[in-house]
């Protein structure tokens, strides 16, 4: 939901005010280079493909439709900037064929358990630990607060393959979580 | 349930994880390299010779498919002749008959080739627009496999 200055801002841009624009960089910076930075995992990296998906939404402020969030549209670009700065960096990103990575079959840990070992730090660890087709899901949906429909904008992807990417992310960290003894107690045959 | 609840904390987890600080001077730099980078403008010159581009390929696909047919005919009619008994005789005879028929028309074909051959260096057009059209062509060739890489898209 775009708060009304934000709109404000919105709109003297497109009228062709780029001090608007310079607002709009303040108020998305940091999570834009945020959201960057969990999928590059590198400070540079994160503030160059941040600074070009801005630059890039300046010069396609045509392709901008106003029915829509504006921070969805800001947030396409900036994936692709990553996607980009991703492929450019050799990394293999699955975009048009899902790939699936194994899920090793963990014990379910008791609520409690897993809310103790979720704290900041291991939380962005697990995150990063991820393929960034899920991360930047479970992101979007919990960090960003958006839902399918509007993460399947962003990605560019059918709304069924979001949700099949969140659920992977979410078992994925479940099975991160899952302690690696979990068959320690188990008597020997 | 537990599976609701796991699923509820890593949310929860997720949601809770902070914005980190963009770089200092960030806003000034995205400013700086918008003032800096001359927007795109449309490319006419490119936009004219991608059409012809299309034109040719077009034409070339037409003639091609319209090729194929004609041998696609020729084949099948000689290989229809080949599979008949005694086929491969009649057809024999068929290439020696057709052989004969176009040396009987070699001396008029050799005659207009020479004709056409005195029109053309007659007529032939000056250097400068035989030039023009070579770059003319390599220009199309070059603009007309414009693919743009990701980074082109928005």
């Amino acid at each position: 939901m775009m708060g009304g200055d934000e709109k404000e801002l919105v709109s003297r841009w497109l009228g062709g005010d780029a001090e608007a624009f310079g607002a709009l960089v303040e108020l998305y910076q940091d999570r834009i280079y945020s959201f960057a930075l969990r999928l590059l995992k590198d400070q540079s990296a994160a503030e160059e493909a941040a600074q070009e998906a801005f630059v890039k939404a300046f010069r396609a402020s045509s392709t901008y439709n106003p029915a829509y969030p504006f921070s969805s549209w800001l947030f396409r670009i900036a994936h692709n900037a990553c996607m980009d700065a991703l492929r450019a960096g050799g990394r293999n990103v699955s975009i048009d064929t899902e790939d699936f990575p194994e899920i090793p079959d963990g014990a379910q840990r008791p609520a409690e358990a897993v809310e103790e070992s979720l704290d900041e730090e291991r939380i962005e660890a697990l995150l990063a630990s991820l393929p960034p087709i899920y991360s930047e899901a479970l992101l979007l949906q919990y960090k960003e607060n958006m839902g399918p429909a509007e993460i399947a904008r962003v990605l560019g992807v059918p709304e069924g393959t979001v949700k099949a990417r969140l659920f992977r992310g979410r078992e994925l960290i479940k099975a991160k979580l899952a302690p690696s003894d979990a068959t320690a107690g188990c008597p020997k045959p | 349930m537990n599976a609701d609840r796991n699923d509820e904390l890593i949310a929860r987890a997720i949601a809770g994880l902070p914005y980190r600080k963009a770089p200092g001077g960030f806003r000034a730099r995205v400013m700086a390299r918008i003032a800096a980078e001359p927007a795109p403008v449309f490319d006419w010159q490119a936009a004219v010779l991608k059409g012809m581009g299309i034109l040719v390929a077009g034409w070339t696909a037409l003639l091609g498919a319209l090729s194929a047919g004609f041998i696609y005919r020729g084949i099948s009619g000689w290989g229809e002749l080949l599979a008949r008994p005694g086929g491969f005789g009649q057809a024999l005879d068929l290439a020696k008959a057709g052989g004969a028929h176009l040396l009987g028309k070699l001396p008029g074909a050799v005659s207009l080739a020479s004709d056409l051959g005195r029109v053309a260096v007659y007529a032939m057009p000056p250097w400068y627009e035989i030039a023009a059209a070579a770059l003319v062509c390599a220009a199309v060739i070059k603009a007309v496999p414009g693919v743009r890489p990701a980074a082109g898209r928005i």
